[in-house]
């Protein structure tokens, strides 16, 4: 549990200090600016580049480990080889100005377009990872829960119980842990008695793990028994009015903030509107050699 | 105002029909007294502790505190006047962080985000857990988690205080931090009822007043003295005796006169001395 990457950690850092309800409203706005379509290949792995420099920028100032997060890019070997075939073998018919990279003798043709592609998702992708983790590792489960609750405020108005859902959210939260414990010693507990969770076929794999999982779920029924008991007999009412240990507020830094982020949406805005519907490519505009096509 | 605490009049309770927990219970306490609730597993000692706090309704019977009927009702006041420390240090861990923990049950009576701050500062120097004011529960020991829990119940400076076997998950160390803290709480305010639900005899030999609960009924109560002296047959009840008396016996059994008004283990050894 300790090196889970993304897990919060206590640095003072810029990041660390600004609101929660803006790195969540920054988070998909930086989103928004990964996903945005930006022309041709060659423009939009040149907007890709900046934004990977932005992000890694926000990796450094927020001192996060870029050991730790390359680690946890492991899953991403799975969603690499997966996208790599869906793009490499869906069929480009009918489209012209590709680009062969490997025909095949019954005709069937890879095209650079393909590869290209996967790698502009799988960057993507990447992207999105660092910048959750970027997120939850600057931001205590708490304030993100607090800023959560603070989003979800409209929902207040059409008489939905928001400080509810935050609750739960928060006692889910405060709960992960305790849960890891739990089904780790439930899990010696069963070793003990002789189940084997590493070996065998899968559907003996399968079977030791109901071993794990009715005890936990039983245990999670009791915990949550005993909380809901605590936490009424400390006059815990979901409907009543609460008044708030942590209260948000709102700093110049994060005015700052907010500002910047918002030129850069802007901006990245701009760009992908130009690439588009006028026609303009970035680079084309500014090195005005490279020929049109000649994007690979 | 009458001068007790707490008044039970003849409560039944049951979980399911036929199988009764408690049965025709009624007893007082005084204020300001430290009352022990002994007795075997499944005498029904927790099922007391939630009917105290009225987290569940007894079927029949009236529960009075400080003069105030347990009713569905009043529950605002009765959650302003007691409050209870229950036996699992982790599922009663309800913030995030030891403050937040604190801070939960101010939340609810809606104090002043500004007092809230003080408040929960001064009750974690209290309860010596104000290094640890940020820390989550998966960073702290049993015994810390439990003081985190003490000082929430403490900072809403309530009136009477239920600990439910709240040191029997602890190690040694952590029960003897607790003791002390209970000790420290009952010095800083002789007012506070403080009722303990415990297995262990030599906390409720120190105690006011002792109850003695078997299957449900009251089998005995009185002084901690009288309560262990004249039980012969603890050990059925699944009780040991206090370690003082447990001496006394064995020397008896040996033959030798020792008085009967002997109680402390300093008496005792004052008279061998002689």
């Amino acid at each position: 549990m300790t090196n889970v990457f993304g897990k919060y950690v206590n640095y003072n850092t810029i990041i660390h200090r600004a609101d929660p309800r803006l790195k969540i409203f920054c988070l998909i706005a930086f989103m928004v600016m990964c996903f945005l379509p930006y022309g041709n290949f060659m423009n939009t792995y040149a907007v890709l580049l900046i934004l990977v420099l932005v992000i890694a920028t926000l990796m450094i100032i927020s001192k996060l480990s870029f050991l730790d997060f390359f680690k946890s890019l492991k899953f991403m070997w799975f969603m690499a080889i997966f996208l790599l075939i869906i793009n490499v073998f869906i069929p480009y018919n009918g489209k012209t100005d590709l680009h062969e990279m490997i025909v095949f003798s019954n005709g069937y043709i890879i095209y650079w377009e393909g590869v290209m592609n996967t790698f502009m998702v799988l960057i993507r992708l990447i992207m999105m990872v660092a910048l959750t983790m970027i997120f939850t590792a600057t931001t205590t489960p708490m304030d993100i829960t607090y800023g959560f609750e603070w989003l979800l405020y409209p929902l207040k108005l059409l008489k939905i119980p928001t400080q509810v859902v935050a609750m739960t959210m928060s006692l889910a939260l405060r709960f992960i842990p305790t849960l890891l414990l739990e089904a780790n010693r439930i899990m010696k507990a069963q070793k003990s008695r002789g189940v084997d969770y590493n070996r065998g076929l899968i559907s003996r794999k399968i079977k030791s793990i109901t071993t794990l999982i009715v005890p936990l779920l039983v245990s999670c029924f009791s915990i949550s028994d005993d909380l809901s008991l605590a936490m009424n007999a400390r006059g815990y009412d979901p409907y009543a009015k609460r008044t708030r240990y942590r209260v948000l507020t709102f700093k110049k830094a994060d005015l700052f903030l907010i500002i910047s982020i918002l030129i850069l949406l802007a901006g990245f805005i701009t760009i992908s509107v130009f690439a588009n519907s006028v026609g303009i490519n970035l680079l084309e505009t500014i090195f005005r050699e490279i020929p049109k096509g000649s994007t690979f | 105002m009458s001068e007790f605490a707490i008044q039970v009049k003849n409560v039944d309770f049951s979980y399911q029909e036929n199988e009764p927990v408690l049965n025709n219970i009624s007893f007082n306490i005084k204020k300001g007294q430290y009352v022990c609730l002994i007795g075997h597993n499944g005498s029904g000692k927790s099922t007391l502790a939630k009917l105290l706090v009225y987290l569940i309704e007894p079927m029949h019977g009236e529960i009075y505190i400080n003069d105030l009927l347990l009713c569905e009702e009043n529950t605002k006041k009765i959650r302003e006047t007691v409050g209870i420390v229950f036996q699992n240090p982790d599922n009663q861990f309800i913030g995030s962080t030891v403050e937040d923990d604190i801070a939960f049950g101010l939340e609810n009576r809606c104090v002043a985000h500004e007092n809230m701050q003080k408040i929960v500062r001064e009750y974690a120097e209290k309860v010596d857990m104000a290094k640890y004011l940020e820390k989550e529960p998966s960073e702290l020991s049993g015994g810390q988690k439990q003081r985190v829990a003490i000082a929430g119940i403490l900072a809403l400076n309530l009136d009477i205080i239920i600990f439910d076997e709240a040191t029997s998950m602890l190690d040694p160390e952590g029960v003897e931090e607790i003791k002390r803290l209970i000790f420290n709480m009952r010095k800083a305010n002789p007012n506070l009822t403080f009722i303990s639900i415990t297995h262990d005899v030599e906390e409720a030999y120190l105690s006011d007043y002792v109850i003695l609960l078997n299957k449900g009924n009251i089998y005995k109560e009185g002084t901690p003295f009288e309560v262990f002296e004249n039980t012969n047959d603890l050990a059925e009840l699944g009780l040991d005796l206090p370690f003082v008396l447990k001496v006394k016996k064995a020397l008896k059994e040996k033959g030798m006169n020792i008085p009967t008004n002997i109680k402390s283990i300093e008496e005792l050894s004052d008279y061998l001395c002689k």
